[in-house]
């Protein structure tokens, strides 16, 4: 009979890097409350620009504006996240890293057009909101790919008990 | 807790409902209060603009008694909160409280934008300044009161005509009924929002449960007792929610029954030749091992 140890130990190895992607959304969503902790204080521990570098930069897009993309990028990005969850797609943690990007960016044009503290409660929630979906997709597909690989585990263990 | 599968089905559903509810609650009441800031605004540069008015006729006759008595009056008023009426060197001359009303020789420091005013250009002196005071709960609205060809030449009158602005009014209304207009909407938001979420959320999962997890645990029941060797005619009673799956499943257990009544009948024979009486069905259900089923109840696995 040949040797299962070998295999048994890839197995166990492959569990580990299962669970730890299993954790990987529940990261993003804490980085996304820290991120929030800082914009709810409007980001004023940070140094702000030169005069000459924000007129480079020029004025900020109109709040109206920003409300509105918020609305478009809020409702698509929850009906992204539950079409992957009902076409069961292997979540990515690079997509949960790009709405974390997204979000951030949110963040940052309130900043620039001066109303962050009217909006950081909406900005807040849709991301709270698209990021535990993706979380909870994301936990779910690993808990079930590493059940999966326990039962193999299983086997193999029986396989060494005979 | 949140991998089986009732919570996979009621999870995101919930995450997402409420979250996009609170999220588009938050969103209309930011909207709401910008517009009715915007509102109060406009309503209160009309009301600063009639004043403006006023006092311009009162100066140009230099009726100093009317202009005071203008401006005590407005003062009055329940949501006026301040009257100003500055001169060119932004000293108050007059004012809703005349505790404000400083001695002509206590010269106080010209505030920035009214400096910046009087060294603009004419076509750019007419700009009005808002500001909204959180802490001290006011919206306060500042204009030049400008100089006019009949008021530099009346005879009355000192200005001369190349003084463009003779003065400036700064007019505060409170916030209060603005504010409280606000929390009378976001409170009725709050319950209108919770209203919602709770009949979103336990329709879905009324629906899901009634059309979805029962018949799938009435099925997992029924199951659990065909394993235990429980014949088709005895499992609980079946309802067509799950379509093909519980009729293939009886079928199924039914042609497991047939199997076990042949080979009873096949080894009877086989052991007994011809001459013994076939068994019944009762006979060979219990022969076979079946026993009856337990009644049908909750539809729940008690094994599970």
């Amino acid at each position: 009979m040949p040797d299962i140890e070998p295999l048994r130990r890839q197995v166990q190895a492959k569990i580990r890097k299962l669970e730890l992607r299993a954790n990987s959304g529940l990261w993003i969503l804490a980085l996304f409350t820290a991120l929030s902790l800082c914009a709810f204080r409007d980001f004023d521990f940070l140094p702000s620009f030169s005069e000459s570098l924000r007129a480079s930069l020029g004025a900020g897009p109109p709040v109206d504006y920003i409300n509105w993309a918020l609305v478009l990028y809020g409702f698509s990005a929850i009906i992204l996240v539950l079409s992957q969850m009902t076409g069961n797609k292997e979540p990515s943690c690079r997509s949960a890293l790009g709405h974390f990007g997204y979000l951030s960016a949110f963040y940052a044009f309130y900043h620039f057009s001066a109303g962050l503290p009217e909006n950081f409660w909406a900005v807040f929630t849709i991301g709270m909101t698209i990021l535990s979906l993706l979380s909870y997709h994301i936990w779910n597909h690993y808990r079930e790919r590493v059940r999966e690989e326990q039962e193999i585990l299983a086997e193999l263990d029986k396989l060494l008990e005979e | 807790m949140f991998d089986n599968l009732i919570a996979r089905a009621i999870v995101p559903i919930a995450i997402a409902v409420t979250g996009f509810v609170v999220f588009g609650c938050i969103l209309l009441y930011s909207l709401i209060q910008s517009d009715m800031t915007d509102e109060a605004v406009g309503h209160l540069d009309s009301f600063a603009e009639t004043i403006v008015k006023s006092t311009r006729y009162a100066m140009m006759k230099d009726d100093r008694e009317s202009l005071r008595n203008i401006v005590e009056n407005v003062g009055t008023l329940a949501e006026v909160e301040q009257i100003r009426i500055y001169d060119q060197r932004g000293q108050v001359r007059f004012s809703g409280d005349s505790r404000e009303i400083k001695p002509s020789d206590d010269i106080r420091p010209i505030d920035g934008w009214m400096k910046q005013i009087l060294l603009a250009e004419p076509d750019n002196q007419t700009t009005t300044q808002h500001r909204i005071d959180r802490e001290a709960e006011l919206i306060t609205v500042a204009m030049p009161i400008l100089n006019e060809p009949q008021c530099s030449t009346g005879a009355c009158h000192f200005h001369a005509e190349d003084e463009q602005v003779l003065g400036f009014l700064n007019l505060g209304i409170s916030r209060k009924p603005l504010e409280k207009t606000l929390a009378l909407l976001r409170s009725r938001m709050i319950i209108f929002s919770l209203m919602v979420l709770f009949l979103t959320v336990s329709g879905v999962a009324a629906l899901l449960s009634r059309n979805l997890f029962q018949p799938v645990l009435k099925l997992t029941f029924a199951a659990a007792e065909a394993v235990q060797g429980v014949a088709a005619k005895d499992l609980p009673k079946a309802d067509s929610k799950l379509g093909n799956l519980e009729k293939d499943f009886r079928l199924l257990v039914q042609q497991r029954d047939q199997a076990w009544q042949d080979q009873k009948t096949a080894s009877f024979l086989l052991k007994n030749g011809d001459h013994g009486a076939i068994p019944t069905t009762t006979d060979r259900d219990e022969d076979a091992g079946h026993r009856t089923a337990t009644p049908p109840g909750s539809g729940k696995n008690p094994q599970a």
